[in-house]
């Protein structure tokens, strides 16, 4: 169970604070897949940043017991001059995780990337960096995986491997998943939290918020 | 840089002012200067803008970055440091530190104050970009008026107390007065620098404190 206490977030600007989100008061429940749905700027992200631990609410709390990945976005924090395994190793001791082995081989065979697996992930081209950021997630058994806009990346093969791997973790772990492409929500999520005018809507079906979401 | 510095004194006849080799002179002050300060506060000051990816992890905290940075440059000085003394003695001039102890100590003094500097340089360049740019300009200007390539005692009496003001002054100095056998310091004043460090050093983790979270968020 994931608890947003009474979270208000505000940037400060020449203006004044802008809110982003306030107040919002809601539980993510252990066993629900959940969408974050928003126009650009309804602080989506910032809202996945927060339940990842990498950005902190200008007011209340966020409580859980679970073990919560990093945000994957994109451009994933990774050090650029350490190779792919220098730096799975580096992500694997920060967890706590000593005996690296295991999980190296892991992202190794799960990123395809062969040999550039030596090389430093600085020199990665896109493609290849999101193949692999992906991968060194899979690699932990984390119990809620926290996923920005990266399902999207990759060729068709690698997209179709990281349905399955997602799949295959749906046992012990859900997700919680910032996606504008509708047709991924609606396959990945059976729960969607709807952000507007700052506020946010916890939804049982991903379908009636898709529903609010298009008429906003 | 330091070969230069190492030929200009040798050039000049018995350079270093007579209390000890040139290159031993060097090596006493240009290089905690520059590795110990010089390196240890800029990595600090710019370690918001090179560990950007690691914050992406929960795990990882500015302080943390600030802390490696820290724990690292003073490992380059020590092997610097301990490289040149061997290289040195190899070629037969006796490098090593008249008071081995006492001279840790103030590098370690010289070393802190740089890494606080670093933290308050960097939380302030959060505030305003441009102070960044300012200190990098006055690095070499300091170079120059913290005795780096001679000693105080080559300073007309009555501009020790301009000199004084600078707290580098005092930690070079230190450092000089227990690295070389013969030098005594006319101003160097431990308390001083020591003030210095402490202010600083408060300045330095209450800014961290009031602004990490929202320096991490820009």
């Amino acid at each position: 169970m994931i608890k947003v206490k009474n979270v208000s977030k505000y940037f400060p600007t020449r203006f004044g604070p802008k809110y982003v989100l306030k107040n919002l008061d809601f539980q993510i429940p252990d066993d629900r897949d959940v969408a974050i749905l928003g126009i650009n700027g309804s602080g989506k992200s910032t809202l996945l940043r927060m339940l990842g631990g990498i950005d902190f609410p200008s007011y209340g709390r966020i409580v859980s017991d679970r073990f919560i990945s990093w945000p994957l976005a994109l451009s994933s924090g990774f050090q650029r001059h350490m190779s792919g395994r220098e730096n799975v190793r580096f992500v694997c001791r920060i967890h706590g995780v000593r005996d690296t082995a295991d999980i190296e081989e892991y992202v190794k065979d799960f990123s395809e990337l062969g040999k550039s697996f030596e090389l430093p992930v600085g020199d990665y081209s896109s493609g290849m960096r999101a193949k692999y950021s992906f991968a060194v997630s899979m690699g932990f058994d984390f119990d809620t995986y926290l996923i920005d806009e990266i399902t999207a990346v990759g060729d068709v093969a690698f997209r179709r491997k990281c349905k399955t791997a997602l799949q295959e973790k749906r046992g012990t772990a859900n997700v919680i998943m910032v996606s504008h492409e509708e047709a991924i929500l609606k396959e990945q999520c059976n729960a969607a939290i709807l952000l507007a005018y700052g506020r946010a809507e916890f939804y049982e079906s991903i379908d009636r918020a898709l529903y609010r979401y298009r008429n906003l | 840089m330091m070969s230069v510095f190492v030929s200009l004194l040798s050039l000049r006849g018995m350079g270093s002012y007579g209390y000890s080799d040139p290159a031993v002179f060097i090596l006493a002050g240009y290089v905690p200067f520059r590795l110990l300060w010089q390196a240890t506060m800029k990595k600090n000051m710019s370690a918001l803008g090179g560990a950007m990816g690691l914050l992406g992890f929960r795990q990882v905290r500015l302080f943390d970055v600030f802390l490696a940075r820290t724990v690292v440059e003073g490992g380059v000085f020590l092997v610097t440091a301990l490289l040149l003394v061997l290289g040195l003695y190899w070629l037969g001039i006796d490098a090593m530190p008249h008071n081995p102890l006492g001279t840790l100590r103030h590098l370690a003094e010289l070393w802190l104050f740089a890494a606080s500097f670093g933290i308050l340089a960097c939380v302030l360049a959060q505030i305003a970009q441009e102070i960044e740019q300012v200190i990098s300009m006055l690095t070499m200007p300091l170079l120059f008026v913290s005795g780096v390539i001679f000693p105080m005692s080559a300073i007309p009496y009555q501009y020790h107390s301009i000199f004084a003001v600078n707290p580098l002054v005092h930690g070079i100095e230190l450092i000089r007065e227990n690295w070389l056998p013969m030098y005594v310091s006319p101003i160097a004043d431990e308390k001083y620098l020591l003030a210095w460090i402490v202010i600083t050093l408060a300045l330095a983790v209450t800014g961290y404190r009031l602004r990490w979270q929202r320096m991490i968020a820009a």
